[in-house]
């Protein structure tokens, strides 16, 4: 912890996940007005001293969306995130443990899953189903599991062979006793960086399948479906584009900030 | 490279100095016309076909339109004109219509138009084997002859009283150069040879497609020279392009009319608007085989607590206009008598406490346990994802569990529509010019793929559609169509929501459109708008 705080990358990228976190967990009383509250006389109003950022095309309060906002995209990025780093993890440490039959497939698996571009899968695949925020986490989810299964098993294969680990074996452990104490905890820096950054490509993925119109459904807010508002009335009202994109934008930086300050503290450890 | 570096700084100067003088130009003054110069639009999506009986699309059927020339087309009240026929007689039985075609006209190629190209065009539209939507209109046709090359017969079995707007929505078609094709599959789709204003000049995929006149039109010279269509297939960037210079007309949406606009005078110094009532209305429908819609209760008090009103301010910022039939609003053919369901929130408790419903804890209607809850589908069209919005809050306000869902146009009528695999849809229906509406409303066209997707099934709606169709004297026609409206306005299948205004941006520079918009449309005499040679921008060559 001492050294994400020294590190200002890091310490900048915490900062910034913090304080967005407080207003997603706090948005029920941060907002100003419900978020799907409609005022047919508030219309497309600039950004003012009752409706901060503004109001969309029902006259809904923009500030209250994007906290509500807020509290989707979080939840989508670290729900499928934590899909995918379970997934990951029981797939690398198979492959990476016992090599041999099991560590061909789950490579080949990942090399099939990677060599389909992974936003177009996630396209197809919620094109079949309906398109609710637990489906959207697990689709992506399930289709994002391939980096960290790599990650696992490089560790693994390198760890195997430490002393530690054919010492844990002469004294009879169980292999599921090496995986769970021995192996992964020491394999926890890289999974940590890898889903700290999983996180900003899932929030990227659930606002781009919003833009879209696969995301979340109206009148749920998303950044993603209040960014597709304002594309259609960017010439005149700017605060529909500008709030969501700068929100996305930040939370992006934050998480990768974090992810690249982890990185550097774990690369000169080792 | 410095002298390059000076030549493009150079060139970014002159051209702001262009633009600075176009934008002081006074585009007001009246000019006489002046045939030549270049007219800009855009599209959303790129033609397919230019068959328009294969294609389909509207992208499509608007090229096709300038290239093409049907036997009849509308005059500027709505009224049928000859258009590759000079004139037309109808037998007293109503069962023959005889077509007096023009004479000495040619196709574009210089080939003479004759009868049998008619012949050949009905032919090809009641084939098996032409792959057309349109077909089941003409083969009601029993037989058509050409009694010599300039007159077309067409005969029916029984009066079929919207024929003559089939006959002007049909676009002939060159026997001599389709003969030996197959037409659902021909170069000729894309590489057309017609009879009217334009001819193709050169289409670019996906950039633009550009029409040049011609020579042999059958209505004689239009002034602008040529016409180029860029394909730009999202509207923020058509009204970006038309608001820099590079389009010379769009439709609008309600808030670039009614606030873009207003609140910048440059605009309107440069770019005329127009408002006409739009050619569709939008609608909230019911899918009639599923429960509860089966209930003509559910259906009153699902209109009762829907207010248009605020749909209509709130969606289309008061841009259009409540309907209560599926025909123009202060047309001949919309019944004027019917009494409006207005919002009355009581009326449409009372009316699901009629049918059993009560108030559960959770403040939602529910009966024998089961939640009074559904799903509104329709497909990615912003204002009716707003509308679907304001539906949902105003059921939701007394007591029923709405979801929504947006679905991509392709997927939505094929894995819900045709399948009948919906509740309830916000969707349109274009506002038609005959008042035939068999193909929407009548209990044979509920099959996959037809029009009556909602399951409407009413025997007194079906013989009324059934008459319509044979009834030829207007008065008789419009008593049967009020019934025919009262009807499903008093059965709701189907609520209707609003007719959104056609709203279009025309820049100053072309001129010739008329101030006052005829019921046929602001575009009725675009083969006489021009723009003079001052205002001429040079072509772009993409």
């Amino acid at each position: 912890m001492k050294k994400i705080i020294k590190n200002p990358m890091s310490l900048a990228g915490l900062i910034i996940i913090l304080i967005i976190g407080v207003l997603a967990i706090f948005a029920g009383y941060l907002s100003p007005f419900d978020p799907n509250y409609i005022n047919i006389d508030a219309i497309l109003l600039s950004p003012n001293e009752f409706h901060w950022m503004g109001t969309d095309a029902l006259g809904r309060d923009v500030f209250s969306r994007m906290l509500h906002g807020a509290q989707i995209s979080l939840l989508v990025g670290i729900v499928a995130v934590g899909i995918s780093t379970f997934i990951g993890i029981i797939l690398g440490s198979l492959a990476g443990y016992y090599r041999g039959i099991a560590d061909t497939i789950i490579m080949r698996l990942v090399d099939v899953m990677l060599s389909i571009p992974s936003f177009f899968l996630i396209l197809a695949v919620i094109a079949f189903l309906t398109p609710s925020i637990w489906n959207i986490m697990i689709v992506i989810g399930l289709t994002s599991w391939m980096g960290v299964t790599r990650l696992v098993r490089a560790e693994f294969l390198s760890l195997k062979e430490r002393d530690f680990v054919l010492a844990a074996q002469t004294l009879g452990a169980s292999d599921f006793r090496i995986i769970l104490t021995h192996l992964l905890p020491n394999s926890l820096g890289p999974i940590i960086v890898s889903t700290v950054l999983g996180v900003a490509s899932a929030v990227l993925v659930e606002s781009g399948l919003s833009f879209l119109g696969l995301g979340v459904q109206a009148p749920t807010a998303s950044w993603g479906n209040i960014l597709t508002d304002g594309k259609e009335y960017i010439q005149f009202a700017w605060w529909l584009s500008l709030f969501p994109g700068l929100a996305i934008l930040i939370t992006v930086l934050g998480y990768n900030l974090l992810g690249e300050g982890l990185r550097d503290n774990f690369d000169q450890n080792t | 490279m410095h002298k390059f570096l000076a030549l493009i700084f150079l060139s970014l100067v002159v051209g702001c100095n262009n633009s600075q003088n176009l934008d002081n130009t006074n585009y007001d003054d009246p000019i006489p016309p002046e045939s030549g110069g270049v007219l800009t639009n855009a599209m959303i999506g790129e033609p397919n076909n230019l068959i328009a009986m294969i294609a389909g699309d509207s992208a499509s059927s608007a090229i096709a339109g300038q290239i093409f020339n049907a036997l009849l087309k509308y005059d500027q009240n709505l009224g049928f004109e000859g258009d590759l026929a000079d004139s037309w007689t109808i037998s007293d039985d109503y069962k023959k219509i005889t077509f007096n075609l023009k004479q000495d006209i040619k196709w574009a190629d210089d080939k003479p138009f004759t009868c049998e190209d008619v012949l050949f065009t009905w032919k090809k539209v009641t084939d098996p084997d032409t792959r057309t939507p349109y077909g089941s209109d003409y083969q009601l046709v029993s037989s058509a002859s050409c009694a010599n090359n300039h007159i077309f017969i067409a005969e029916y079995d029984e009066p079929y009283a919207p024929a003559l707007e089939t006959w002007a929505s049909l676009h002939i078609l060159p026997e001599h150069l389709l003969k030996n094709e197959n037409i659902n599959d021909t170069y000729f789709s894309l590489n057309p040879t017609g009879t009217n204003f334009y001819a193709l000049d050169e289409w670019t995929t996906g950039q633009q497609v550009k029409l040049k006149t011609n020579p042999n039109s059958v209505h004689g010279r239009p002034l602008l020279e040529k016409k180029i269509t860029r394909i730009i297939p999202d509207l923020s960037s058509q009204f970006m392009e038309l608001i820099a210079g590079n389009i010379d007309l769009m439709n609008i949406n309600p808030i670039q009319y009614s606030r873009v606009f207003p609140s910048r005078s440059e605009l309107n110094d440069k770019i005329n608007l127009y408002k006409e009532m739009g050619n569709g209305y939008t609608y909230f429908g019911f899918n009639l085989k599923k429960k509860p819609f089966d209930d003509l209760n559910i259906r009153k008090a699902i209109s009762y607590a829907i207010n248009k009103e605020e749909i209509i301010n709130g969606v289309l910022l008061g841009l259009g206009e409540e309907i209560t039939s599926p025909y123009k609003p202060g047309t001949y053919w919309e019944n004027k008598s019917i009494n409006k369901i207005s919002f009355d929130v009581s009326k449409s408790r009372e009316l699901l406490e009629k049918s059993g419903y009560q108030l559960n804890a959770n403040n939602i209607y529910e009966k024998d346990g089961k939640p009074l809850a559904f799903e509104i589908l329709t497909n990615q069209n912003k204002q009716r994802e707003m509308t679907a919005v304001l539906i949902q809050r105003r059921l939701q306000d007394i007591g029923i569990d709405v979801s929504i869902r947006v679905i991509e146009w392709a997927s939505f009528v094929n894995r819900f529509i045709k399948t009948g695999e919906f509740e309830a849809v916000v969707l349109g229906w274009s506002l038609s010019l005959d008042p035939d509406q068999y193909s929407i409303w009548h209990s044979s066209q509920d099959g996959p793929g037809q029009f009556n997707f909602i399951g409407y099934n009413n025997p007194r709606v079906d013989t009324l559609l059934e008459n319509g169709r044979k009834e030829l004297k207007n008065e008789k026609r419009k008593q049967i169509y009020d019934e025919f409206s009262k009807i499903i306005y008093d059965e709701q299948p189907i609520i209707y929501l609003y007719a959104g205004y056609g709203l279009t941006a025309i820049h100053k520079k072309i001129k010739g459109v008329k101030k006052i918009t005829p019921p046929a449309g602001v575009f009725h005499n675009d083969y006489e708008w021009y723009i003079p040679k001052k205002f001429r921008r040079n072509e772009m060559s993409l």
